[in-house]
């Protein structure tokens, strides 16, 4: 994914990427990365919450005016409205490489 | 609905639990292995800008081909290197998400909570954002062991679209 904005930017597109593993996003060079703290699924907001998604939105699109130097990590300030151990986000199946890898685990 | 905090640094971990926290970190290098970091500023205000989003949800168009799920359940270290184009009034009931390690039922039920093209609309109403594109874009974000097809081949062909449709600013949102 990170690959996907390098490329774009290089084509002379102003990117901004908005993502939860953003240590990932700076090793990997992005030009500009929005840092937020919500769960996997779901970067913008929850279901029907307008507000949040409309917020989220304008923030990060404010990093790419914002932002003046190559690799930029803008922290949001967005905090999710559920604890994370009450967070669902998960598939309901073990993708396979997980499935895969609890095997070899296992065997 | 998110509350908002004082300035702090964003929690990478905060939802992933502690396998995934350990197995995603640990592939975190140390020090940064890219070339220089690509750089196009913005040449004009947002309220004048052309504006794309990207999803990695494995979206796709019910009219167009889905993602190809059983090739990664038959290969668990790759995933479907290809992109689709979405319809800029596409909304939950025009997708399908195809995405093996998140739940897309959320997705299923409110697109904007990883594309939101109604929320650009409003942005562009309100004269924030110049304009929504004609086009939007998903990937799907598990690429594995090999992202090559995505750099060499998806991302070039969508800086091409972009392009095309005079697009000013891409926002990108991995799932």
């Amino acid at each position: 994914m990170g690959l996907v904005a390098r490329v774009l930017e290089a084509e002379g597109i102003s990117t901004v990427t908005l993502n939860m593993i953003w240590v990932f996003q700076r090793a990997l060079g992005m030009p500009r990365v929005a840092a937020i703290e919500h769960p996997f699924g779901r970067p913008y907001g929850d279901v029907g919450d307008r507000q949040t998604q409309a917020a989220v939105l304008r923030a990060a699109l404010a990093v790419a005016s914002g932002a003046l130097t190559p690799g930029h990590v803008e922290h949001l300030p967005f905090v999710w409205h559920e604890d994370p151990k009450q967070t669902k986000w998960h598939p309901a199946e073990a993708s396979p490489i997980i499935a895969h890898m609890k095997r070899q685990r296992g065997s | 609905m998110s509350k908002q905090s004082s300035p702090r640094e964003v929690d990478p971990w905060r939802f992933t639990g502690s396998f995934l926290a350990r197995l995603l970190g640990g592939q975190v290098p140390e020090a940064p292995t890219h070339e220089a970091i690509p750089w196009s500023p913005l040449a004009k205000p947002l309220a004048e800008c052309r504006v794309a989003l990207l999803s990695t949800a494995g979206l796709s168009m019910r009219s167009d081909e889905r993602f190809d799920m059983d090739f990664e359940r038959q290969n668990p270290t790759r995933g479907d290197s290809s992109w689709r184009a979405l319809r800029a009034d596409a909304t939950a009931a025009d997708i399908h998400a195809d995405h093996l390690h998140i739940d897309t039922g959320y997705i299923e039920r409110d697109l904007n909570v990883a594309l939101p093209l109604d929320r650009l609309h409003e942005l562009v109403a309100a004269g924030e954002v110049g304009s929504a594109a004609p086009t939007h874009y998903s990937i799907m974000g598990y690429q594995g062991s090999d992202a090559s097809e995505l750099e060499t081949r998806s991302a070039p062909e969508i800086a091409s679209r972009m392009r095309s449709e005079e697009v000013d600013l891409a926002l990108l949102a991995p799932v």
